[in-house]
């Protein structure tokens, strides 16, 4: 039908002209944008009732989540609360990893002032735009990102004319524009790691993905764009890459013994020459800078006491 | 402060067409052309690559930015009528993954227009925007895919004789 119609000569249909309706036509109407504006738009309704980053809530608020929930998941928060005080949630729509990351990142240098992290964080960066610049990637492409995350590196640390308060970078994380950037930042950056360690990182790609992904089809479909979970491996080469321990604190309902739950939890440590330089430190004496929360599909941000 | 997001995607926009100005000798394949008003607005042709039904042929693409580039992918869709599986046969909208969740910053409208070229020379007749031209490939007449496909770059697609 289509066809004949197409026969007529190009140019010479009127797009205005009405179309019969059938039930196949309407689905045939039906176009890609249409649905990916209804994506954004259910994403912006969800969006309404959660910030890109939370305000700091007691971790009692975890336990009334669950009151009427799994038991060992609510003995599971009791033991978290002996060592973590507050949580600050993220938005679960597929970069809460890295925008977690980023906060508490971003939080620990405007505390902690430590301009040797800042400098060493600095130099790390400046090494994954020349990874990025060796894998072929045009400058033009990333370098917004690049700017965008330093800009914010640089005005946590105080004392400056463009230095910014907590609130202010509560303000900024919650800000799209600023936000989305330092997130795909992160995700070059990650995907960076991966692509120039691809021999370290492929048998984990491939035991992760049921198809035969390359490592390289793995960055372009699971890395790169905005909204696609992280897991172990983004994780690994986002704190190798940076140079930044993380710790994950996992909460699910897996249990050996339902009287005597424990609370596990992973240290991701960079590999030695990117690590903190705290005299040599080893393994047993680097202290994760960011904490996040993981509870199956999402990551949130933990507070010690 | 970095600019608001108008202005991060209108300077974004503002190097790749430096840049396509700089690289227009590298990829003969491509001729992509920025609006003289609107730099939100892009238009290309692309040529049939070779050993395909398309060969021969020069296709045109209309490119709409959004503001939100480069965080949301351009829309782009053929102008120039396409016998081709994942190429909508009224509208021109295209079934490719980048173009759609697939998309990240990392692709230019310089290397999207070359994945399209890909797409042209490797359809996917699985995820069909066009049911007939897929449905020709997926039952195995390869024969009949390509001479209707050929018909159209002969109709459409290359310049009219005399």
């Amino acid at each position: 039908m289509e066809n004949e119609e197409g026969l007529q000569a190009d140019g010479e249909s009127d797009p205005k002209a009405p179309i019969p309706v059938s039930e196949v036509d309407a689905w045939e109407n039906i176009r890609d944008d249409d649905i990916m504006q209804q994506q954004s738009a259910i994403r912006a309704e969800e969006a309404e009732k959660v910030p890109f980053i939370g305000d700091k809530e007691p971790l009692s608020v975890l336990a009334a989540e669950y009151e009427s929930g799994s038991p060992i998941l609510l003995k599971k928060i009791k033991v978290l609360g002996e060592k973590y005080g507050s949580i600050r949630r993220t938005r679960g729509d597929g970069n809460c990893f890295f925008r977690g990351f980023m906060f508490s990142y971003l939080e620990h240098i405007l505390e902690s002032q430590d301009q040797a992290e800042v400098d060493r964080v600095t130099t790390n960066v400046e090494k994954c735009r020349e990874t990025l610049q060796a894998l072929g990637y045009a400058d033009f492409t990333f370098e917004d990102f690049f700017a965008l995350f330093l800009e914010q590196l640089e005005s946590v640390v105080q004392g400056k004319e463009t230095s910014i308060s907590h609130d202010e970078l509560v303000i900024r994380s919650r800000d799209q524009s600023i936000s989305d950037y330092i997130v795909m930042f992160f995700r070059f950056v990650t995907s960076g790691e991966i692509k120039r360690r691809s021999e370290f990182f492929e048998p984990f790609i491939l035991g992760m993905t049921n198809a035969t992904a390359t490592v390289e089809q793995f960055c372009k479909s699971s890395v790169e764009p905005m909204g696609e979970e992280s897991d172990h491996v983004h994780i690994t080469a986002l704190s190798d890459a940076l140079g930044v321990p993380i710790r994950v604190v996992y909460l699910d309902r897996s249990t050996y013994d339902i009287d005597h739950v424990i609370v596990n939890h992973h240290d991701f440590i960079p590999s030695a020459g990117h690590l903190p330089s705290a005299g040599g430190g080893s393994s047993e004496t680097t202290k994760p800078i960011v904490t996040l929360l993981y509870r199956p599909g999402h990551y949130d941000i933990l507070y010690l006491k | 402060m970095q600019p608001p997001i108008p202005q991060a995607s209108r300077a974004r926009l503002f190097k790749e067409y430096k840049e396509v100005q700089r690289e227009k000798a590298a990829d003969p394949d491509i001729q992509l052309v920025c609006d003289d008003s609107n730099i939100f607005k892009w238009t290309a042709l692309i040529k049939g690559p070779s050993e395909t039904p398309f060969e021969g042929g020069v296709f045109q693409l209309a490119f709409a930015v959004p503001e939100q580039y480069p965080l949301q992918p351009p829309q782009v869709r053929f102008l120039t009528k396409i016998f081709h599986p994942n190429v909508h046969f009224k509208t021109g909208e295209i079934c490719l993954d980048i173009l759609k969740n697939a998309w990240s910053p990392a692709w230019t409208l310089q290397s999207v227009c070359r994945a399209i070229i890909a797409l042209m020379a490797h359809p996917e007749p699985d995820s069909p925007l066009n049911c007939d031209s897929g449905n020709l490939l997926r039952s195995g007449d390869i024969r009949g895919y390509q001479s209707m496909a050929r018909m159209y770059t002969r109709l459409a697609a290359m310049p009219k004789k005399g």
